[in-house]
């Protein structure tokens, strides 16, 4: 055993002060031993490396397999409001839907009130027909005036009012400290009518604001 | 949580005066950060959440003003640690490095290589098993290119304790590998 054979990793290494260094490789060109140690600390250094990245290779190839799980959850998710959707009472559906006052075809504002073109109408009620036409407007524009902010409360408040809500803590979607302390998400989904997810946005809150508003 | 590039991207580059090192360092380090980690027994998954939260460590940290002074060590000092807060916090030791990971061969291999080196991990896994947990730690950071100095303030030891350790786990290995 060379007296230097202590030294041999680290100047493998090249953790050797240069002057140490250099007596080393001195050594070795005389020491047939210290040279066959070298290219064995060499050899088990390499397959150590070989052996780190077929781990991390292999783990990764194990991680790819359950990528179905986030999309069946999604599925499974939107599949549940689907459900959610179609057993809600009829009755209810049908009295949010003779709720809205007649379409107004009519665009550009009336007394400070914004009028908004509405989409092809829906079968609606008599009693509310009689001002759904612009030429009934132009007959009785108080009445439009007055019915107009009626629509958009009507209408802002069930868009502003989720039908269904599901609170999802951040810690469950995100890791822990991905999202900075005090925010918060508030997610909107929006279900087409067959059902499928047409939109969703994510909106951030202040955890104190929330907290500010609930107080009397 | 398998975080990725994309999401670490976006607090990253809210960095104002070091959001191109962070950048950098990202690229540069997670791939041996991850490989560490899974090495010492983590998960996948659970490595992939330790990097990110080392990374949004470093963020805060040079947010902050923090020393910028060997920013490698630093991280992995932050993994590591972390790695065993996991472990205490499951209350379990992580399994065996590679242990049925590695069971796989490799799909570019022939199968008379691919059993070569079946065998040949399998040898150097027993071989890593033997090891006291420093000489284990001290190799793994040593293939994760650090430093002994940076090995040393990642364990928490002198940089000339790094170097013992190292070297009786090197020649462990070659002794138990044959090699």
């Amino acid at each position: 055993m060379c007296e230097l054979s202590g030294k041999l990793i680290a100047w493998l290494d090249g953790e050797l002060p240069a002057d140490e260094a250099a007596g080393v490789e001195q050594h070795m060109e005389g020491c047939a031993g210290c040279r066959s140690a070298i290219e064995s600390y060499k050899q088990v250094s390499c397959e150590l490396n070989a052996y780190c990245d077929e781990a991390i290779a292999a783990s990764s190839t194990d991680c790819r397999m359950p990528r179905w799980i986030p999309v069946a959850s999604a599925a499974g998710a939107v599949a549940a409001l689907l459900m959610l959707f179609l057993a809600w009472p009829p009755a209810v559906r049908k009295r949010h839907a003779i709720s809205f006052p007649p379409p107004v075809v009519a665009t550009g504002a009336i007394g400070g009130t914004r009028v908004v073109a509405a989409p092809p109408a829906a079968p609606i009620r008599e009693a509310h027909r009689r001002h759904s036409t612009a030429a009934e407007a132009k007959k009785s524009p108080v009445a439009v005036q007055t019915a107009q902010p009626v629509r958009d409360e009507v209408t802002d408040i069930l868009a502003e009012e989720p039908v269904i809500r599901i609170a999802i803590p951040a810690d469950e979607m995100f890791p822990p400290g991905a999202v900075p302390e005090g925010i918060r998400f508030a997610a909107d989904l929006t279900i087409a009518a067959d059902g499928s997810a047409e939109r969703l946005r994510l909106r951030p809150r202040l955890a104190g604001f929330e907290r500010r508003t609930t107080q009397p | 949580m398998s975080g990725d590039a994309a999401n670490l991207a976006l607090p990253l580059s809210g960095l104002s005066g070091g959001a191109c090192e962070a950048s950098t360092l990202y690229r540069e380090l997670r791939k041996p950060l991850l490989r560490y980690l899974v090495c010492l027994g983590l998960s996948s998954d659970e490595a992939q959440d330790v990097v990110q939260d080392a990374f949004l460590t470093l963020h805060r940290h040079l947010a902050s003003g923090g020393s910028q002074e060997n920013i490698r060590g630093w991280l992995f000092r932050v993994a590591h640690n972390r790695a065993r807060n996991c472990q205490n916090r499951y209350d379990r030791h992580f399994r065996e490095p590679g242990e049925a990971d590695l069971d796989a061969p490799s799909h570019e291999a022939t199968p008379e290589r691919a059993v070569l080196e079946k065998e040949k991990f399998q040898q150097l896994r027993n071989a890593l098993r033997l090891l006291s947990e420093p000489e284990r730690e001290c190799l793994l950071l040593r293939a994760g290119g650090l430093r002994y100095r940076e090995i040393g303030e990642v364990l928490g030891i002198a940089t000339s304790t790094v170097g013992d350790t190292v070297d009786r786990a090197v020649k462990k290995l070659a002794e138990k590998c044959n090699v």
